[in-house]
This record gives structure tokens, C-alpha cells and sequence, in this order.
């Protein structure tokens, strides 16, 4: 083949779009799996990895949770994921007390880490003493151990997740595919 | 000339394969883990509740000192060492107290818990023991409540995998009583 053509084969304007659409749909396809998974579950995080070490032995920093939020009732004993309205941070605890009011349907839920030595009351919004059905964003349904140990090696050396972006820019510039 | 693969190649079609077979892994012992079957047994005799009121029990809550709380002495014989399988990391038990009040449907509450690690520690033998945790009700006192239960609950944490219930030991339904308000002057 002619050299001109052959180059353009490679290096092309029409490579290039083809690779950002092949990229763009695999990106696209990730979030509508994850965004589906979110409306099966209920849950608007239905994957998530444990921060602290307040469930061991349990549960220690770096496994993956995953959650099934639902419509139904929660009860004692079930281990829940739940953010408090004006906190940021999700937290992994067990529920320990349970009221549920006959005419409305609401609960009042009382949580506690197994590590801990006193209940959650001193996590949650000033003056709040119970917690609501809807701040719960999950129960945990199922877990893998330690796989999570990349998000949190990225959260605590953030120079690790620049690196890693700039390695895959590079690796997929280079790749026919 | 036959066609040689690099390392980078071999390397590559390793990865994948291990990645697959893990993953197949997790699948089966998932599913096939609540599957095993365990024999738990216990015994729970609850001995007396006692109703108090006019202290701070609480640090968080305001309205602690004129609540009543309750106090329960009970004992507890169990044996779970049958729940532990390959897949057990530990066993969470524990002990709910629940029951009807006027305004609220259901009434639940741990009043003691435990973690037990491994088999030797799996025979559980309380001898006149108190709630772990303070009961009061959702109310301030505890009138009007009904039909109360004290149930045993194991619940066993798997090292990988789904989260399970083996079926609840609610043999462990003792003495439904009511817990009166006595008045402490």
C-alpha cells in the first residue's frame, strides 16, 4: 500500500474517533450498569468499601460492601449503610433498637459499630437521637474481602490515582485496539 | 515460522484467566455457603426485670432522667458450634427484647450482644446476667406495652459472600412479660 494511506490507517482523523467512541461506550455502558444497579437496590450507592474500623472483626478498612436498599422495614440486628442528612460520610453499623409507628409507617432505628463501645448517637446531627428509614442508604446483603484496598491506597496517596490516570492515557495512545 | 507469543501476551491471558476463575469462585461460595447446615441449640431462662427511673442514664438523651429503664436478669446456655463452617469468621449473637406499645407496631431492642470468634468460644454459659444495653421505651414509661418476647438471634458473618440468616433460634422465646412501671421515689 501506499505510504500516505497506510500513515493515515494508523494515525488517521478516523482512528481516532473510532478509538473516542469505542472509549465513550464503554464509559457510557459502566454507568448505565451502575445507575441500574441504583434503581434495582434502592440504594444510591449500591457499592460501597468500608472505611473505618469500627465494624471489626467484621468488617476492616478496604472491604467491598454490597447493598440492597428495598422498600421493606428494617430490622434489629441487620447491618445497615447509612449517611445522617448533614454529614458527608456514609458509615457501615449494625442496628440495635427498632420503633416503628403503626399509623405512618416510620422508624425510628438506633445504630452501633461492633468495635464501638457506645451506641452512634454522638455521630448524628446535633440534638438527633434516632435515624430515619430514609437515611439508610443499604443493608448489606453481601461483601468480598480486601478488595477494596485500591480506593483507599488512592484516597490516602492521592499522587497514586495521578499516576494511574497517566499511565492509562499513555498505555491506551500506544494500543491498535 | 509458528507464532510466538511475547510475555506481555502471556502475561495478559494469565491475568484474565485467574481474574475469571476468581470471580467464578466468589459466585459459588456465595450461593453455596447459607446452604450448609448447622445445629444450634440453647436454652434462655429469664429470672427478673426490675424498673427503674430518676437517673441520667443517658448521656445524649434529654429526657433520660424521667424515663424508666429496665433491667433484666436472665441466663443463657447455647451451643453454636455447629455454625461455624469454613466460611464463618465469627458469630454475632444476641438477645432482643420486643413488643407492642400503642402507638408503634414493633418495638425491638439488642439488650445484649456478643461476638464469638471461633468454636471454643462458640458454648455460651451466662449465669444471672443484666442487659448489655439500657432498655427504655420509645415512650417514657413503659405502660401500655404488650406481648413482650426475649429471643435469641445468631447471625453468622461469612469471610466471604452473601450475609445470611441461619433460621432464628426463636425457641429462645421466653416467659412473655410485662414489664411493669415501678416507681422509684
Amino acid at each position: 500500500m501506499d505510504f500516505m494511506a497506510q500513515a493515515n490507517k494508523r494515525f488517521g482523523v478516523r482512528t481516532l474517533l473510532v478509538q473516542g467512541l469505542t472509549l465513550l461506550n464503554v464509559l457510557t455502558s459502566a454507568f448505565m450498569i451502575w445507575k441500574g444497579l441504583s434503581l434495582f437496590t434502592n440504594s444510591e450507592s449500591p457499592v460501597v468499601v468500608v472505611l473505618s474500623g469500627s465494624m471489626e472483626p467484621a468488617y476492616h478498612r478496604g472491604d467491598i460492601l454490597f447493598l440492597h436498599n428495598g422498600y421493606s422495614p428494617i430490622d434489629v440486628g441487620e447491618v445497615v449503610v447509612y449517611k445522617v442528612k448533614d454529614k458527608p460520610i456514609p458509615i457501615v453499623h449494625r442496628v440495635l433498637k427498632v420503633h416503628t409507628e403503626t399509623e405512618t409507617g416510620k422508624q425510628y432505628l438506633l445504630t452501633k459499630g461492633d468495635n464501638n463501645p457506645i451506641d452512634d448517637r454522638g455521630l448524628y446531627s446535633r440534638g438527633q437521637l434516632w435515624i430515619d428509614r430514609s437515611e439508610i442508604i443499604g443493608r448489606v446483603k453481601g461483601f468480598v474481602p480486601y478488595a477494596g484496598m485500591g480506593t483507599i491506597w488512592m484516597n490516602d496517596y492521592p499522587q497514586l490515582k495521578t499516576g494511574l490516570l497517566a499511565t492509562l492515557c499513555v498505555l491506551s495512545l500506544f494500543s491498535n485496539e | 515460522m509458528t507464532q510466538m507469543y511475547n510475555f506481555l501476551q502471556r502475561l495478559s491471558g494469565v491475568t484474565s484467566f485467574a481474574m475469571t476463575t476468581l470471580m467464578a469462585l466468589v459466585v459459588v461460595i456465595s450461593l453455596t455457603t447459607p446452604l450448609i447446615p448447622s445445629d444450634p441449640t440453647q436454652t434462655l431462662t429469664l429470672h427478673s426485670v426490675h424498673t427503674t427511673t430518676g437517673r441520667k442514664m443517658d448521656a445524649y438523651d434529654v429526657d433520660s432522667k424521667n424515663a424508666e429503664y429496665a433491667r433484666l436478669t436472665f441466663d443463657l446456655d447455647a451451643d453454636l458450634t455447629s455454625m461455624f463452617n469454613w466460611n464463618t469468621k465469627l458469630l454475632y449473637a444476641f438477645i432482643t427484647v420486643d413488643y407492642l406499645s400503642d402507638d408503634f407496631s414493633t418495638n425491638t431492642a439488642v439488650i445484649w450482644d456478643r461476638l464469638v470468634r471461633n468454636k471454643k468460644q462458640a458454648k455460651l454459659k451466662l449465669r444471672k446476667h443484666h442487659n448489655k444495653y439500657l432498655l427504655r421505651n420509645f415512650a417514657k414509661t413503659f405502660e401500655g406495652i404488650s406481648d413482650a418476647n426475649m429471643t435469641l438471634h445468631v447471625n453468622p458473618v461469612p469471610y466471604l459472600g452473601i450475609m445470611y440468616d441461619t433460621p432464628l433460634d426463636s425457641i429462645g422465646v421466653v416467659i412473655p412479660r410485662a414489664v411493669k412501671s415501678v416507681e422509684k421515689s
